[in-house]
């Protein structure tokens, strides 16, 4: 494997967000392999992909980044996980980590949880995806069977995000508040921005692409709490 | 004046007594006649009675039949979700691949929901139909999808599947004219569409030039009777120009963070321009506040006869202090006439 150059890296880069507004996914996937075979799938990962998506956060902030360019994001990274796996190489998965996450009880709206775990697998955590409908027993329960110091519950309406507030409970009726921070998320939460608060959450994030970092911050306030 | 009579002005560009103005009290009205929302979402009549009562407090000009677009999706299926002090919800889509979608036909208006939605806009077009104008809400066709099959799949298959996404909006353009036909036909002034897929905060331009906006105009040049564009809960302004020669489309109903003067700049004159009070935002409004609020925007648009006052995204929430409502229509009231 060779390194590529820093203007080869921006080129790819600058390629790969063109492709990803326009949806171009295959085309997208054929670049980033094409970099992987050249320079590694770390490389592809690490040095094209993940500065891309921080691009795209960053768009997405400004609302300058559709739900459906961050779709594509979500899926250009997945297509490359799956295809680092199955090609094998030098590419370090789950070495964050774990995580819980799931949609809270009777929340189906799947989408932005698949995105959560796509944009955190791709860097590099661990991802424990429950699925819909989630129980709060069931998180707390897959949290502590892991080992996770971060449940991400995602709710669509505000309906179901007031059943965010009998996971709060849970954990904290476990003794568990404090190590394990939860981590909200959802259209409701962007439109009301004090939500994240009021059903008790520890944070929140304006989109998927922001979630890694987030959850970095909830794993470091983990660590505080428990003065690790 | 009657309510309808200022709406007409409004819509002609011609002074009133006062400004047209509404709600979106929708939901209120249980609050108002102490109607349990399973009841009174199930019971056209119990609707009746409290669009009754929400007369009785607000007299707005225009009066809205049940906002309760997820009736449309439970008609082919899935299962309903009922609270107390929130309109009916869909539990989960009530399909989960494309190939199991089928046109429903005039089936579409003889399931529950969409016959109670169908009868209430019937009975509040017959109490109040004179007097003010009657607003029905029906989902854009280029929505229906999402909400039969899910957010993801939808996207997907208008991302990576164009022939799928096209089979289903033609499905989603016939329900959308039967079920606006139907709400015209049992006296609907005019339908609100809260459009979302139509938005650059959702999708790709291209995908908006080439597929949605060609198919929103294709069912709106066809439907029978005047429609209110509605922002679908996201900004509009910085794509207005996109939807702007959409046909049937008599006036735009505008997200409380876009700017009226600008859009006014856009659209030009002549055009109806509605909002954009945050509806659900009055809920944690003092009266004061929600006085002052709507006076500003009532002052932005000081000099225009174009303009209806009306409350923007959702349902004006259940806990919303009856208080605060008033104040908006005091703010109305004393901003006088429309020169």
């Amino acid at each position: 494997m060779t390194e590529e150059t820093p203007m080869g890296l921006e080129a790819n880069r600058e390629a790969l967000y063109a492709l990803m507004l326009e949806a171009e996914r295959e085309k997208a996937l054929a670049m980033l392999l094409d970099h992987a075979r050249r320079h590694g799938f770390q490389s592809a990962v690490s040095e094209v992909l993940e500065p891309v998506l921080e691009r795209a956060g960053e768009a997405w902030l400004r609302e300058n980044l559709s739900l459906a360019q961050g779709y594509v994001a979500g899926k250009i990274a997945e297509d490359l996980l799956v295809a680092a796996a199955e090609i094998g190489g030098d590419l370090k998965l789950d070495v964050k980590g774990p995580v819980v996450i799931g949609n809270v009880e009777d929340d189906y709206h799947s989408l932005g949880r698949k995105m959560v775990a796509v944009f955190l697998r791709a860097a590099g955590w661990k991802v424990i995806d429950l699925g819909n409908d989630v129980a709060p027993s069931q998180f707390v329960d897959a949290a502590v069977e892991h080992g996770a110091r971060v449940i991400g519950a995602s709710a669509m309406m505000l309906t179901t995000a007031e059943n965010v507030r009998h996971l709060r409970t849970e954990i904290d009726a476990r003794g568990m508040g404090g190590r394990v921070q939860l981590a909200v998320g959802g259209a409701v939460f962007k439109l009301r921005p004090d939500l994240m608060q009021e059903v008790g959450g520890d944070g929140t994030a304006s989109s998927a692409i922001q979630a890694p970092e987030l959850f970095e911050r909830l794993w470091a306030q983990s660590l505080e709490a428990e003065g690790a | 004046m009657t309510g309808m009579e200022r709406v007409l002005c409004a819509l002609r560009g011609e002074p009133a007594d006062r400004r047209a103005f509404t709600l979106a009290l929708s939901l209120y009205g249980s609050r108002l006649s102490g109607c349990p929302t399973r009841e009174y979402y199930s019971e056209p009549v119990r609707y009746l009675e409290g669009q009754r009562e929400v007369v009785r407090l607000m007299d707005p000009d225009i009066v809205f039949a049940p906002f309760a677009l997820p009736f449309e999706a439970l008609a082919y299926g899935g299962e309903g979700i009922w609270l107390d002090r929130f309109p009916p919800n869909v539990r989960k889509p009530p399909f989960r691949e494309h190939g199991q979608v089928r046109p429903l036909g005039d089936d579409l208006l003889r399931s529950p929901g969409v016959a109670y939605l169908i009868e209430s806009t019937r009975l509040l077009a017959e109490e109040f139909g004179p007097d003010k104008a009657v607003c029905a809400v029906v989902t854009a066709p280029v929505d229906l999808p999402a909400m039969l099959l899910g957010i993801e799949t939808w996207l997907e298959t208008l991302l990576f599947d164009h022939e799928r996404a096209a089979h289903l909006m033609d499905l989603a353009t016939e329900h959308f004219l039967r079920l606006t036909g139907a709400r015209f036909a049992t006296g609907a002034s005019f339908v609100a569409v809260p459009v979302m897929f139509a938005n650059l905060r959702l999708v790709t331009p291209a995908l908006l030039e080439k597929n949605i906006l060609p198919e929103l105009a294709r069912a709106f040049g066809q439907a029978k009777g005047p429609l209110v564009y509605h922002h679908g809960g996201n900004r509009i302004l910085d794509h207005l120009g996109l939807y702007s020669n959409l046909p049937g489309v008599a006036g735009f109903l505008f997200d409380p963070r876009d700017d009226l003067a600008h859009a006014r700049e856009t659209l030009g004159l002549g055009r109806l321009m509605l909002g954009n009070v945050n509806g659900p935002g009055l809920a944690r409004m003092q009266p004061g506040d929600a006085y002052a609020s709507v006076s500003a925007i009532l002052a932005n648009r000081a000099g225009d006869r174009n303009f209806v006052l009306a409350s923007a995204h959702a349902d004006i929430p259940f806990d919303t202090n009856p208080d605060t409502l008033l104040a908006v229509r005091r703010a109305v009231v004393d901003a006088g006439a429309v020169a």
